[in-house]
Order: structure tokens, then sequence, then C-alpha cells
């Protein structure tokens, strides 16, 4: 029922991709997920690659060099991306730094969260699919 | 002897008016003396003021009047002698009454002469002005006591003005304030007070100025004293006018407040401080925090995730390592974090840190070399170091400093790490970027150069702040806080530090510390 989605990790701290790219498996096989270790490496990545489009961007906050924010700002100019929902995800909010991501297009903003269930929870909703777990139908 | 016919002989009848008349003149004494001074007719203007009667005082020498002290230089014959030359003489001081009291008289003597010119005698007419005396004294002692009391305030500069603007007068607090001593300065223009660029500015003549045409001026600012030195004056500048409303000059009353000022201005830079420093320990709060969670969430979800798959042992096994490295990292953060607040908290080392003192730099080298034997010996290091200075400075920090440097250059390398560490003297002009607030003179550059992976120059300053980094944690080890420390301990020995470098050319960290 749900055709094939994209999406891209942007983050730094390969423990939090792994953990990422777990909780996307566990609630659909149908979403692909590519990973990028930083910023400028995502950009080259899709500057290189024209076809492809991903659905999501996940983009941690805090990174080495070039920052999320930096980031979001270049993929933000990228006409290709222009469907493309953007998140930003870090280990804390600050109020400001949430209000300037969704001032410069950011869909919304995740806290990493400490369960991986309340992560997966929040990844289903993004994605609108159902899935099931402990034998649960979770609906979204 | 008997001379009074000579003088009195022959009456008219208007000269015996004449004679009624000064006989009965109340308000002066009149008295005719011969030429000896020995007096010969008296009125009664003469015996109210003196008191003697004619027939007391009639036959005596006039010297009758005088107090012992004008006798003593033998006034009465002088002012005789004065009006036999000159015609007449005229005197004012004490004279002495019948009864011993004393009066303020103002004389005139004048010579009397016959037809062939020849001295016959004298007048002598005394006005009491006792009254008039004591009033001008009372004025006089008034005034004086004022000038006094304004030639003698010490902590005002009080200054008389022409009206256009020449000193006129100066007190003992215009020297104190102004160094200039009343005769070095009167005479001149109030201007050589103020600065050059007041001058250029016309600020002396504007004041006057407003003072002219709104009766007065107020000012605070930087002047100049003789030495040169500036003190923070504030000045009121009043016109002065006279009766006719005729502007007759300025006074200038001026106050010295450096001392104030400087404290106010020291105020303002605790307060500006005190603000960098709330803004710093928000920032500081909130890296720390964050960069605390993010381990601690790590070992919670790996926590959560080796409950969830505990039958799976391969899982557990990965997932404890997992939670192993995060809580090493939490712990690591933990102790750096501590370093660096330590090393905020002690920021002033002049006043509280005892273990500052001369510090050799090479006994630093040496400790440093030893602290890092293994890895030297492991990544087959070389450290090549001069001969280095010995600087003031805390031996502790200077330790840290050194090994966070050298730690860097040996983990930041993929082949065989060469550092060279040189020094060089520089002034103050020679150091790029310097900041504003470093003071002038000569700094001892340390330079820590290394072949190592090097970064992009743009990162220059991003690599100082607290928490940033430029590698992946998994590329390369550390806690993002190592070169904030340096920075921090740079600046409390009140110096700089500066980085050069292109990505895969080495990078070159040079320290700035005070030489003196």
């Amino acid at each position: 029922m749900n055709e094939s989605k994209h999406s891209l990790i942007i983050d730094d701290d390969l423990d939090d991709q792994e953990i990422f790219l777990m909780c996307v498996k566990k609630i659909s096989a149908d979403i692909s997920c590519r990973t990028a270790n930083n910023g400028e490496e995502a950009i080259i990545m899709l500057e290189s690659q024209k076809e492809y489009v991903p659905d999501y961007i996940f983009l941690d906050v805090n990174m080495p060099k070039m920052n999320g924010i930096e980031c979001l700002k270049i993929l933000k100019k990228m006409e290709r991306l222009k469907e493309t929902k953007i998140f930003m995800y870090s280990t804390t909010a600050e109020s400001s730094v949430v209000k300037q991501i969704k001032a410069l297009g950011a869909e919304d903003f995740i806290i990493k969260p400490v369960e991986t269930i309340v992560l997966r929870e929040k990844l289903a909703k993004i994605f609108g699919i159902t899935w099931v777990t402990n034998g649960q139908v979770n609906k979204s | 002897m008997n001379e009074k016919p000579v003088i009195l002989g022959d009456f008219k009848n208007t000269n015996d008016l004449y004679s009624r008349m000064v006989a009965e003149i109340q308000d002066y004494a009149i008295i005719l003396m011969d030429k000896e001074g020995i007096i010969r007719n008296w009125n009664k203007g003469a015996q109210k003021i003196k008191q003697y009667t004619s027939d007391e005082i009639i036959g005596k020498h006039f010297s009758i009047f005088y107090l012992p002290e004008d006798l003593a230089v033998n006034m009465p014959q002088q002012l005789i002698n004065e009006a036999s030359l000159n015609g007449r003489s005229t005197q004012e001081g004490w004279r002495k009454r019948k009864d011993g009291s004393r009066f303020w008289g103002s004389i005139t003597i004048t010579a009397l002469h016959d037809d062939d010119n020849c001295i016959i005698g004298f007048s002598k007419v005394t006005r009491d002005l006792t009254a008039k005396k004591i009033d001008e004294d009372k004025l006089r002692i008034s005034e004086e006591r004022y000038h006094r009391m304004i030639a003698e305030v010490q902590d005002y500069a009080i200054i008389l003005l022409s009206p256009n603007g020449i000193i006129e007068n100066w007190n003992i607090g215009a020297q104190n304030i102004k160094g200039y001593s009343a005769n070095e300065v009167i005479g001149k223009r109030f201007d050589l007070f103020y600065t050059e660029e007041d001058r250029k500015n016309k600020l002396p003549d504007s004041l006057l100025d407003e003072a002219r045409y709104k009766g007065k001026a107020t000012q605070e600012g930087w002047r100049l004293r003789k030495n040169g030195s500036k003190f923070w004056g504030t000045i009121v500048i009043t016109a002065l006018h006279g009766k006719d409303g005729q502007l007759i000059g300025f006074s200038k009353v001026t106050r010295d407040l450096t001392e104030k000022k400087i404290a106010d201005e020291k105020l303002l830079s605790y307060t500006a401080e005190l603000e960098i420093q709330n803004s710093e320990l928000e920032q500081f709060a909130y890296v720390a925090s964050h960069d605390l969670q993010e381990p601690l969430r790590k070992i919670q979800t790996f926590a959560e995730l080796i409950q969830e798959n505990y039958t799976d042992e391969a899982f557990v096994k990965s997932y404890f390592k997992k939670l192993d490295k995060s809580a090493k990292r939490l712990s690591e953060l933990v102790k750096s974090l501590l370093e660096y607040s330590r090393l905020s908290k002690d920021k002033n080392i002049d006043e509280y840190n005892s273990g500052v003192g001369e510090v050799d730099l090479n006994n630093i080298i040496t400790e440093v070399k030893l602290d890092f034997e293994l890895l030297i010996e492991e990544k087959d290091a070389i450290i090549k170091c001069a001969h280095l200075p010995t600087i003031t400075g805390s031996a502790i920090q200077l330790g840290q400093l050194f090994s966070n440097l050298i730690s860097n250059s040996l983990k930041f390398s993929n082949t065989k790490p060469i550092i060279e560490i040189s020094w060089a003297i520089v002034n103050k002009n020679q150091i790029p970027n310097a900041p504003s607030a470093l003071s002038e003179g000569k700094y001892f550059q340390i330079s820590f150069e290394d072949n190592g992976i090097g970064f992009e120059q743009k990162y220059d300053k991003k690599i100082f702040s607290l928490f940033q980094r430029l590698h992946g944690k998994q590329d390369y080890a550390g806690t993002g806080i190592g070169l904030s420390l340096c920075k921090k301990i740079v600046e409390n020995h009140a110096g700089t530090i500066n980085v050069l470098s292109s990505l895969g050319h080495g990078a070159t960290f040079d320290v700035y510390l005070p030489s003196n």
C-alpha cells in the first residue's frame, strides 16, 4: 500500500545513525534509508547523484565543521529538494534554535529520545504509516 | 612768648564775625598754633573732639594729642616741618583724648604766613572719623577674610577671569588641582587647562559665551595639569556683573573628580565584564548540558535495547561495549569540564593563584614528554624543542597548555608526527589579530608546529570554542574542550593564541605570553 519512500539521515554520530536506522527498519521495510556522516558529505552526495531525491531528510544540529543549520540553508536552496521534508534533530532543543530552523523552512524539530519506542512512534507519524509492535496495532 | 596780640590784633567787624564762626564750629577741631606748635586758639569742635577746655589747652604743645608710638617717631614735628615746606600737611591716625581714649583723626595742618612770607604759625583742622574708620575696618577685615577664605580653599580651584578669559586671581585649590602657582598663571588665558582637542573645538570660548548669555555654564571633562597629566574636572563658570549690569568678568570653580570618574569607569567595566561572564556562563551551561546529555541518553537507549534483545547474545555483547564506551565518554567529559571550570574560577591568577611564579618552560616540556612517553613511542613521534625561556605564570596551567597542544599534534596525525617547538620575542603590533584588550609591549611567541592532518584556515576561530570539533567522534577521540582550555589559560596569562593551518599540511599554534 505504501510506495517506497527514501530517507536520508545526516549525523556525525555513528551510534545515533545506527539507532535511527534500527527504528526505521522496525516500522517499515518500504522505507529506504541512506546515511551521511556530516553536512559536507551529504551535500556532495546530493550534488553528485542528481537522480537521488529523498522524501525525508533528518539532519543533526551539532556536527563538526558545517553544522546542521548551515547545511539546512544549503539544502533549502536545492531546487529538486522542494518537496523534501527536512527535520532537524538533536539531544537538546533550545527554543531559539527551534525557532530559527522553522524560519529556515525545516518541518519540525525532533529531540533524540532516550527510549527508541518514542522515536519509532514519531517516525511512523512522519511517514504516515501503521505498524505493529508487541502484538499491538499502532496507528498514526 | 606771648604772641597772641600779633595774630589777633587789629580786629575788624568781619574778622570778628569770622572768628566767632570758627569758634562755634562743632564738627571740626580748628586750632591755631604758633610756629613752634604751641596751641594759641581752640574752638568748640576741638573741645568736643579732644575734651580739653580752652583754658586747659592753650599754651600747650599740640603733641599732647599724639600717641607714644607717634611721638617716638617725632610725628608732630614732622607734620609741622612738612607744612612749613609745602604749605600744608595731612595725616590720618589714632589720637588721644583728654581722658586717654582714642579717636581716629583726619588732620590738615596749614602754614600761616605774614606779608613777608614768613611763617607765623599754623592752623590745624582735625576731623573725628572714628565711626567711619571702624566701619571701614570692619568692611576691610570682612573683605580680607573673604579673600583669604577663597584663597585658602583647597578642594576647589576658584579663579577670577577677565571678560575675555584672562586669569586674574588664583587660589590654593587651583594650585593644588592644576599645579601652577599664581605668578605662573595670572595674566594667561584659561585655555591652557584644556586639551588640544577641546581647544581645537573652541570649548573654552563657547563656555564663556554660554556664561555670558545664560549667566553660567557647567561642564565636565578631562583637563590638563601643568605637568601634562589629565584630571577629570567639573566646572562652573559664572558671569560677574558690575552695578550697571556690565559684564566685569567670570568666576570659574573647578573640582577634581578624577577619582570618582575612575571609580565610575571601573564600575562600568566591571559591569561589562560581569555581563560577558554571565553570557559565557549561560553558553557554558547550555553546551555542557547538551554534551553531557548525549552520552547519558545513549547509555539509557543502549540499556533499553539490551533489555529488549537480551536473548540475542551477539547483540547484547556489542551493545554492552557501546554502553561502556558512552559511560567512559561521559566520565571524560565531566572530568575535563571540571578542569575547565576550575580554570575559569582562577581567572585572576595574580590575585588568587599561589602557584604563580617563575616557570622554566624547559621543565614543562620535559614533564609533558614523560606523560606522553608511550604515545610518542607508539607513534614514533619526534619532538624538537629549542631551549625555551623562563616566564612568570602558573606552572600547573602552563603544563596543561603545553600538554594539550602537544597531545593534539600527536592525535591529529596519520603519519609519523614531527613536532617543532620554537620561540621568539615580538612586539604587540607583530601579533596577528591581537585582541584590543592586549597590553602594549613585548611578548614571547612560542610556536608549536606539526606535520599533522591540519584543517582549513576558516575554522581558526571555531576550534577554540567550547565543544567545537572538526572531526567525527569516531575518527578522532576527544571532548572538544582541549583548545578552549588552551585559550583560557593563555588569556589568564594576559596573552593570546593563534593558529595557522591548511588541510593536510599540519598546523602551527602560536602562543603569545607577556615577556615582562
